[in-house]
């Protein structure tokens, strides 16, 4: 529709043209565009055939070490987040912004005054009649149906409709731009962690993956009351429910249950139930003194030091097993406990006698704590990019010239899209008209 | 096999009912068969419509109850149902049978791989927590609609390739019908993509997570933009806008089936 506006940014440098005119001329064209969508393109599928993310062991065990170095050099272990990627989507924001302006200025600055064209320059139009007879303002506005007065006088009038449509590119764009906003903004401004709680915990900080990842602390600390999970008939997850309590300054503030696709707002963070899982701790008899005791966790009493240290479900089908570290008068040595073979469950430590009990499964969930405040913007680019797809794409610009001469009247139709279906609605139109003037 | 199975088997037949109707007309030119093609094109999607939904109630039954949008064979059977309402949707641009031809071809293929072959699952499965959400149903519809649209983008372009008189259209007309199903499927997708990114931030904690499957979707939201401006302000028309559908439903292909078989991600509910 617009085939000639953005020519003159493409083509060769007049020799009178400076550098700086013509960089801007290129970063704005949409050749530009093209190339850079290309790239961002090009770059994305790269991130989603390279496994992103991944430790160093993972990424040798696919490849080389000399295409290691280059995936590391190129950044291409972690795409989206690498320089140059990030570097192409601020180009393409420059490039979008400098297009859509360049576009879109002759829109608000130029001449907005509607006028009926001269006879000679409506006869010229591609759809164009005479009526033979005036037709009056009544009988007008009951056949253009639809259509809105712009601009009335003696000589004559205009008519149109679908006028939002003029606007619909840039509201498109603008909306890419929000919602990059919104995403950039979420970058600075937001986090993402996450926060393993068992049933009664509380913390009040959460891990922040990475390189190095490290604790945030949150301002108010949670609390698991509750977590369930249940089951299909076939094994496969129903539900995981965690129930927790939002603590602040030592008061609980509210109570809720979160489950998957259902997350706990509180303070512009959410947190969302993300996974679970257990972990085992171990039942032992030390003595009279009956302790649980959870995997790398130490029992020091008098002389003794002990610590589980590795767990199996089933070792050589004997069952479970916990592998125990304790100091022999000061040296370290480890030993197995079975905890279904009456030989192997129990044992002198120092003197003392230690019965491995029972182990318990204690699950735990696995909430994903995270905060953006630029969500909103991404909604609200979301929602403006559709209406503006809509009316772009399925409100027509149409506007109706009628123009009163000798002996009746002129009417043209302009139209920039969808010309087909428009030659068509003039015809009846036409028809309508010459019903009435006839 | 379920009651459901059996109506979606006399579907699969219709299609393929109505791929050999068009092989009659073009062989024998009755315009009358044209007419009767669309009658049938209407009574299949109807059918077909009864099967999802005795699914949809089956599934109840099963106490599992949720829309048939959840797994591979779901997808399959919808995006053929999706693709016969995109036809009748277009009715009046499709006056050329080559086209709903080619179609319906491609509906039958989804059914037939849909019911044969053996890495599909074809018993109602429950919802793992992630997609019981009211999302899925716009997300999915809006997706499905979207690859629909393209896939009679696809054919025009496919199209546009051959010249044979007399059975496929006049390469303006193709052009034409190729950029008004784009016109229907980039705003399509464009809600796939958004509905999709609301439901990852409710179920998953962030819009956005580069994800495989919202990543090809990107690049092919991407490859359509390129395909409109292309066609909007550089003016590209003909045989340049016939390769550039060809590559979005490549892209298009590759984000619906590519992604679930050779990449992992978080969309990996598909087998």
């Amino acid at each position: 529709m617009n085939a000639t506006k953005n020519k003159p940014a493409e083509q060769v440098t007049p020799s009178g043209k400076g550098l700086f005119q013509s960089l801007q001329d290129f970063l704005a064209s949409i050749k530009f565009s093209i190339i850079l969508l290309s790239c961002i393109a090009f770059g994305s599928i790269l991130g989603t055939v390279i496994k992103q993310g991944a430790g160093q062991d993972e990424y040798l065990s696919l490849y080389s070490e000399g295409t290691y170095r280059a995936i590391t050099l190129l950044g291409l272990n972690d795409v989206y987040h690498s320089p140059w990627f990030i570097a192409l989507l601020f180009l393409f924001a420059i490039n979008l912004t400098l297009c859509t302006l360049r576009r879109f200025m002759p829109l608000f600055r130029g001449d907005k005054k509607v006028s009926v064209p001269e006879e000679s320059a409506m006869m010229g139009t591609s759809m164009n009649f005479r009526t033979n007879a005036n037709v009056d303002d009544t009988s007008i506005s009951l056949i253009l149906k639809g259509y809105r007065r712009v601009y009335s006088g003696v000589e004559g009038k205009v008519f149109q409709k679908g006028a939002l449509s003029k606007y619909g590119v840039l509201l498109i764009h603008t909306s890419i731009m929000l919602i990059l906003i919104g995403g950039f903004v979420g970058l600075v401004a937001g986090f993402k962690g996450f926060m393993i709680l068992q049933k009664g915990d509380m913390k009040n900080t959460i891990t922040i993956a990475g390189e190095r990842p490290h604790e945030k602390p949150l301002g108010f600390a949670l609390r698991c009351k509750e977590f369930q999970v249940s089951f299909y008939p076939n094994g496969a997850p129903k539900d995981y429910v965690s129930t927790v309590e939002v603590i602040e300054d030592d008061k609980t503030i509210l109570e809720k249950q979160i489950r998957v696709n259902k997350p706990l707002s509180y303070k512009g963070i959410h947190i969302y139930q993300a996974s679970y899982g257990s972990t085992p701790s171990f039942s032992f008899k030390i003595g009279n003194d009956r302790v649980t005791l959870k995997e790398k966790e130490a029992y020091r009493k008098d002389n003794i030091v002990l610590m589980p240290v590795r767990f199996e479900m089933n070792i050589h089908n004997f069952g479970p097993g916990v592998m125990v570290a304790y100091l022999d008068q000061g040296e370290p040595r480890t030993v197995w406990f079975l905890k279904n073979i009456e030989r192997f469950n129990e044992k002198n430590i120092q003197g003392m006698p230690v019965r491995f009990v029972d182990v318990q499964e204690n699950l735990y969930t696995g909430l994903s704590v995270s905060k953006d405040p630029g969500i909103w913007i991404v909604w609200a680019g979301f929602a403006f990019i559709l209406y503006g797809l809509y009316i772009n794409f399925f409100l027509y610009y149409r506007r109706i010239y009628i123009r009163n001469c000798a002996g009746g009247q002129i009417v043209a139709g302009v139209a920039m899209k969808n010309k087909e279906a428009f030659k068509q609605e003039f015809e009846d139109l036409r028809r309508k008209f010459d019903g009435i003037s006839s | 096999m379920a009651f459901h199975h059996k109506i979606l088997g006399i579907v699969t037949l219709l299609y393929l009912c109505l791929f050999l109707l068009h092989i009659i007309y073009f062989a024998v030119k009755k315009e009358k068969i044209i007419t009767f093609i669309w009658i049938l094109l209407y009574g299949t999607l109807g059918l077909h419509t009864v099967g999802l939904i005795l699914r949809w109630i089956e599934s109840y039954q099963h106490g599992i109850g949720h829309a048939p949008l959840s797994n591979f064979y779901e997808s399959l059977v919808f995006y053929s149902w999706c693709i016969s309402l995109i036809l009748i949707a277009m009715k009046q641009k499709l006056k050329y049978p080559v086209i709903t031809l080619c179609c319906t071809l491609i509906s039958l293929f989804l059914m037939g791989y849909a019911s044969i072959s053996p890495a599909v699952d074809r018993n109602i499965q429950p919802l793992v927590p992630a997609l019981q959400s009211n999302w899925l149903h716009i997300h999915v519809l809006t997706c499905f609609l979207a690859y629909a649209s393209f896939a009679v983008s696809f054919v025009c372009g496919f199209l546009y390739m051959f010249t044979w008189k007399g059975i496929i259209p006049p390469r303006d007309t193709l052009d034409e019908i190729n950029y008004r199903s784009v016109i229907v499927g980039f705003p399509m997708l464009s809600a796939g993509i958004f509905t999709g990114a609301v439901w990852a931030h409710y179920a998953w904690g962030s819009y956005w997570s580069w994800d495989p499957k919202e990543t090809w979707s990107l690049i092919t939201w991407i490859v359509y933009a390129v395909f409109l401006h292309a066609r909007l302000v550089r003016g590209w028309k003909g045989k340049k806008i016939a390769v550039l559908s060809i590559i979005g439903f490549v892209s298009v292909i590759f984000t619906y089936f590519g992604v679930n078989f050779i990449l992992s991600g978080l969309h990996s509910y598909a087998t």
